[in-house]
């Protein structure tokens, strides 16, 4: 065995944030499309009307029983064929992932929207509020608030599953560590220092998370 | 665009179905092994003293906070550096996937074991039942009833999370699947069948959760 030179990895850290600031582009962007059309997403899937609803059930379906490499892969393949565009590496690999998170985040909404007591919404009859105050100041603060701890796992989680990206030549961290290792031939600081820095980032946001949850939890 | 033509996927149904079987045994193996790791993990995690109750946290922080990929990849490329010992891609995948449903599984086996009551504990102090057979008699079975809503959810992430060890060149489903669609420059095709492969048994894998659930809930609270 080699002796280990993590100062080796110091000296190639402009090239790891390179990529850390193309996974960071990724997940902040992917979670903006999750968050955003996730919601959009969820008021289909509790809509009334059923077609919709079929709608909703099959993108969630589809995007919950498929291995997301195989959605990433495909994306990428099938994409610029299909549609004859071609788009960035990173444009596309963000895209599918929000795409993803939305399902995801979709269903963390709606599940919270489905747990709010319909005792609320005779109150809100009885009040005699009209659906748009019903919708936006009883609905929505209580369902946002509910579906916080899953939006911000799934947020994590596609911090981390950003890294698949790397496999089909999107220039993320994951992907500089292994450029760094095969050029280097060190995989071991390489792989370590991003693994470092993977789970410093996830611990971290999960801490905060952590914290927010139990400042949230004082006001109910 | 080249014409779309799904039926000559067909001519390959015998690689891809293995690659099906692959991936079903793949992921047999690590249910096994990781739902046994978690639970021990689970068991240690209970344990008085403070240092073991920080290495499993630790673990369990450790593998959940870093992408399976880059596990996998460390295992793939670092640990016969480091050891030695040249383990191979299967034998590394089933490792790092072993290692990730591990801590997954340990997570929801804590979640039940809290969830006993107090009473039990009791009345098995009351019975005078022996350490063992409080352990194999009542506090296994019971967490691991309540815990296996969470055991198949976990299951399914495992099942689609094997799709990864084709990055290291485990030949699965994946693997095969992206071979054919090099080979026969037809992406869309090939992959779209993958996809509805995948797609069958995690939808099926997904309904069972839900029946599951039901029916431990059904048996918890009748």
């Amino acid at each position: 065995m080699q002796d280990l030179d993590f100062f080796f990895a110091l000296a190639s850290a402009p090239q790891l944030l390179e990529g850390l600031k193309v996974t960071l582009w990724l997940t902040l962007w992917s979670n903006v499309i999750g968050l955003a059309c996730g919601f959009l997403l969820a008021l289909v899937g509790v809509s009334p009307i059923r077609p919709l609803r079929w709608l909703y059930t099959c993108y969630i379906e589809i995007f919950r029983c498929t291995p997301i490499l195989l959605q990433i892969v495909w994306f990428f393949f099938c994409v610029p064929i299909l549609f004859n565009v071609y788009w960035s590496g990173e444009f596309l690999g963000l895209l599918i992932l929000g795409l993803n998170l939305t399902a995801f985040n979709a269903e963390a909404y709606r599940a919270s929207i489905q747990a709010i007591p319909p005792a609320h919404h005779d109150a809100a009859v009885a009040l005699g509020l009209g659906w748009r105050v019903t919708a936006f100041n009883v609905v929505m603060p209580q369902a946002a608030r509910n579906a916080m701890p899953v939006l911000v796992t799934n947020a994590i989680g596609a911090f981390q599953q950003s890294a698949l990206v790397a496999l089909v030549g999107v220039a993320d961290l994951m992907y500089q560590g292994k450029l760094l290792s095969t050029q280097t031939y060190r995989p071991i600081e390489a792989y370590t220092s991003v693994a470092v820095i993977y789970l410093v980032i996830s611990v971290a946001f999960g801490q905060i998370a952590g914290m927010i949850e139990r400042r949230n939890a004082l006001y109910r | 665009m080249p014409g779309f033509d799904i039926t000559f996927v067909a001519t390959y149904w015998q690689a891809l179905l293995t690659g099906l079987g692959l991936t079903l045994r793949f992921t047999a193996i690590c249910i096994v092994s990781g739902t046994v790791l978690g639970l021990l993990l689970a068991l240690l995690s209970q344990s008085r003293s403070t240092a073991l109750r920080a290495l499993v946290r630790v673990y369990v922080e450790m593998i959940r906070g870093v992408p399976v990929l880059i596990l996998l990849f460390w295992i793939f490329f670092c640990l016969p550096v480091v050891t030695g010992l040249e383990i191979g891609n299967f034998a590394s995948s089933v490792l790092a996937l072993t290692l990730f449903m591990g801590a997954a599984t340990c997570e929801s086996f804590r979640a039940a074991l809290h969830a006993i009551p107090h009473d039990q504990h009791d009345a098995c102090t009351a019975l005078g039942l022996t350490t063992r057979s409080r352990l194999f008699d009542v506090i296994i079975p019971l967490t691991v009833m309540r815990a296996i809503p969470n055991l198949l959810s976990n299951t399914v992430a495992l099942f689609k999370e094997s799709s990864l060890a084709s990055a290291v060149g485990t030949v699965e489903l994946m693997y095969i699947g992206q071979n054919i669609a090099n080979a026969t420059a037809r992406p869309i095709e090939v992959l779209t069948v993958v996809g509805v492969l995948y797609f069958l048994v995690g939808f099926t894998l997904t309904r069972l959760v839900s029946v599951a659930e039901r029916r431990v809930l059904a048996r918890l609270a009748p």
